[in-house]
């Protein structure tokens, strides 16, 4: 259990002023970092040398944006989708990536730690707010918040609040326990079979799972704003 | 011998057993059920096995959250190394337990429904799988919602310091903050669910419509979440207070 319960903290303090929050997540960081590496390479190796007929790097990109923006265009329209998919393409590409390089030894999801994905969830949360004040005004973004009975009004705001939690929380708490479930499972069966299926099952596949239903709930959130 | 120690080192157990024991019950029964419709729909269209059995894992991993969740804060009480000399650290593990344990029970059950009904709806829409696929994720995350209120209740009793607060009625307030997080969460978790199972089986009934009834399902849930917030709202006031 060291491997969760050491956490690779470096304190800083800004101008002199330090609390106890001001401290760093040295693990989670490393990993974030790492994880925009490989998408940038990703990018660039995609696109770079692009033809008609692609080159396999080039055929994952490309059926990824598909599948996308098809959902996009689904869930919101044709204009919004436009601007809307980068955002929600790449949340995904993103967090796909930090929920699967767990599965690599030596490394840690940065999922695994509540600062990654409640900033996240904390990104689309605010972004899904803007683009319903900037799709209906200010006086219809306020509306809807006394929408089926006016005292109804501070349920909703706690609800509002409550989406970007829980969506964070989600996965979090699924990454977390995955992570949980792969150590203790190692520690107790130190067999070859068991610790790589429990890494397939519960890092490759519930974290393919949890990663697109943040991307998909977040987009859910930005199209109730904007209807 | 019972002292305080002793006391903290067994309600860090109980709390333990408690949360798994409680939160296993509702992911059984929900990841039984898809099964159950996984095999019922496999009879209509055999040829479409492959893809039934893809479906039904997805769902299952989605109603298994809840009790993963569960082994969270069952494994966080059983090697925190912090027991204490205060008895109301003791009453902290136990609402833990409870708020993690009774919450996770709804939220099982209900993302079995629309789970099931996606099995059901990809042998009667082949040509919908995405669609089904997409309305089952979302709507099942919803319905954990009320889960993850019940963990957010069992993280704060275990990480914020109330020692502080004086046993009596200190005790009653923790371990109330804990039984309204997850008694607040069954009943919405197996309503949405219904709502979800509902909306996942009308667009494999009428796709065209799946626009209107994404939103209807949404709504409707929102609306059914509205009994947890409250169950929320006061398990919080228990805690701040």
């Amino acid at each position: 259990m060291d491997e969760l319960t050491n956490v690779w903290q470096e304190p800083f303090s800004l101008f002199g002023y330090h609390n106890s929050f001001m401290t760093l997540n040295m693990t989670s960081l490393i990993m974030t970092w790492i994880v925009m590496v490989v998408l940038i390479l990703f990018a660039y190796f995609a696109t770079r040398k692009a033809s008609l007929i692609p080159h396999p790097v080039q055929v994952v990109a490309e059926s990824l944006i598909n599948i996308f923006y098809n959902l996009v265009v689904d869930t919101l329209d044709e204009e919004r989708a436009k601007k809307y998919f980068p955002l929600i393409c790449s949340l995904f590409m993103f967090l796909l990536m930090c929920n699967w390089i767990g599965a690599i030894p030596m490394m840690a999801e940065p999922t695994r730690d509540l600062n990654t994905t409640l900033g996240m969830g904390i990104l689309g949360g605010v972004i899904s707010h803007y683009s319903g004040i900037r799709a209906k005004g200010i006086k219809g973004y306020l509306k809807e918040y006394f929408s089926p009975m006016w005292f109804m009004a501070p349920l909703n705001a706690i609800g509002e609040v409550a989406q970007v939690v829980s969506v964070s929380f989600r996965l979090y708490g699924n990454i977390l326990g995955g992570a949980i479930i792969i150590i203790i499972g190692s520690q107790l069966l130190k067999s070859i079979i068991v610790p790589p299926a429990l890494v397939m099952y519960f890092g490759l596949f519930v974290g393919t799972v949890q990663a697109f239903v943040f991307t998909m709930l977040t987009l859910v959130y930005i199209s109730l704003k904007v209807k | 011998m019972f002292d305080a120690l002793t006391a903290t080192h067994a309600a860090m157990y109980l709390g333990a057993g408690l949360s798994i024991g409680l939160g296993a019950i509702g992911a059984a029964v929900g990841e039984g059920y898809t099964a159950g419709a996984a095999n019922e729909s496999l009879s209509y269209r055999p040829e479409k096995s492959g893809e039934v059995l893809k479906n039904m894992l997805v769902g299952q991993a989605i109603a298994e959250s809840a009790a993963i969740f569960a082994l969270v804060i069952a494994i966080i009480l059983i090697f925190s190394k912090s027991p204490s000399e205060n008895y109301i650290i003791a009453w902290d593990y136990i609402g833990a337990g409870l708020a993690m344990g009774l919450s996770a029970i709804g939220s099982g059950i209900g993302s079995g429904f629309p789970a099931a009904e996606l099995c059901r709806g990809i042998v009667r829409q082949p040509l919908y799988g995405t669609k089904l696929l997409t309305t089952m994720l979302v709507s099942a995350a919803i319905c954990q919602t009320t889960a993850i209120y019940g963990m957010i209740i069992a993280l704060l009793l275990l990480f914020v310091d109330n020692s502080s607060l004086a046993l009596y009625p200190g005790w009653g307030a923790i371990l109330g903050a804990g039984l309204a997080a997850g008694f607040g969460a069954i009943g919405p978790g197996i309503g949405e669910g219904v709502a979800a199972g509902e909306a996942v089986k009308s667009i494999s009934r009428n796709p065209e419509a799946s626009d209107v009834l994404t939103r209807t399902m949404l709504v409707g849930m929102a609306v059914t979440e509205s009994t947890g917030v409250y169950a929320l709202v006061i398990a919080l006031l228990l805690i701040v207070m």
